[in-house]
C-alpha cells in the first residue's frame, strides 16, 4: 500500500480525474472530500463489506437442512 | 388474520405488530422493506427476518445479547428516530439483532458489525453499519456458545 503524509487542505491525485482532498483532521477522524466522474462509484468500504455478508446471510441454510443447522447454531 | 408464505416454515400467520418496516432495506436488499419477525420455541434465541414480499428470502438472526452480553451500540439518537436524552435500552426501545451467516459444515458466524436495530416503539428498523472497527463482521459463533457451556 503506497502511504502518503498529508496535511488539512492538500490533496492527492489518482489517475487523471480522481482528486482526494483532505479537509480536516480531528480526534474523531480525517474528513475527506472526492472530487471524481459521477459514474466513478465510491462506498465507504464498510457498506461493501455489509452488503457481501448480507448476500451470504441470505443465503441461509438450505430447507432440507434445516434441521442440523438449528442444532448446530444452538451448540 | 394475514399470512405470509416463509422459507423454512411453510405458510405461517402473522400479526401487524410482527413486521418491521425497513424504510431503506438493508445493503444488497435495498427493495425488501418488510420483514415479519418469527420466533420459533424449539430455536431460541435464535429468530427469523422473513421477507413478507419475498418467500425465499429469510435471515436468521441472534439477538445481540445472546451474542456478546456488553454489546455497546453506539448510535446516535438521530440514527435510531428516538427523541430521548437516555441511552436507549435493548430489549424495551430496540431489539438489536446480528445476522447469522452459515460457513461451509454450518460453522456459523454473526455480524456484530452491522447490527439491525429496530424501534420496537414505531417498528421502523434499519441495518446501522459501524465504522468504528471495534466489533467484526464475522464473529465465530461457535467460539462464542462453546464459552457459554464452560
Amino acid at each position: 500500500m503506497l502511504v502518503l503524509r498529508r496535511r488539512a487542505g492538500e490533496s492527492l491525485l489518482i489517475g487523471d480525474d480522481i482528486e482526494v482532498e483532505l479537509l480536516a483532521v480531528s480526534a474523531q477522524g480525517a474528513k475527506i472530500g472526492i472530487r471524481a466522474p459521477r459514474e466513478t462509484i465510491v462506498l465507504r468500504k464498510e457498506l461493501k463489506i455489509t452488503e457481501e455478508q448480507n448476500m451470504r446471510a441470505a443465503e441461509g441454510p438450505a430447507v432440507a437442512d434445516f434441521g442440523a443447522a438449528l442444532k448446530k447454531l444452538r451448540g | 388474520m394475514p399470512t405470509v408464505e416463509t422459507k423454512y416454515f411453510g405458510t405461517m400467520e402473522y400479526r401487524e405488530e410482527s413486521v418491521y418496516e425497513f424504510p431503506h432495506g438493508l445493503p444488497a436488499f435495498e427493495n425488501e422493506r418488510q420483514f415479519v419477525l418469527i420466533e420459533q420455541p424449539e430455536s431460541k434465541p435464535l429468530v427469523f427476518l422473513q421477507s413478507l414480499a419475498r418467500s425465499s428470502l429469510c435471515f436468521l438472526a441472534f439477538p445481540m445479547w445472546a451474542v456478546d452480553p456488553n454489546y455497546q451500540l453506539g448510535i446516535s439518537h438521530e440514527g435510531l428516530g428516538l427523541d430521548t436524552e437516555r441511552q436507549p435500552a435493548q430489549g424495551s426501545d430496540v431489539l438489536v439483532l446480528a445476522l447469522v451467516a452459515l460457513r461451509a459444515k454450518f460453522s456459523a458466524t454473526a455480524n456484530l458489525m452491522a447490527p439491525v436495530v429496530v424501534n420496537l416503539n414505531t417498528r421502523q428498523a434499519l441495518q446501522a453499519i459501524r465504522s468504528d472497527s471495534l466489533y467484526s463482521c464475522e464473529h465465530v459463533l461457535e467460539r462464542a456458545t462453546a464459552e457459554g457451556m464452560c
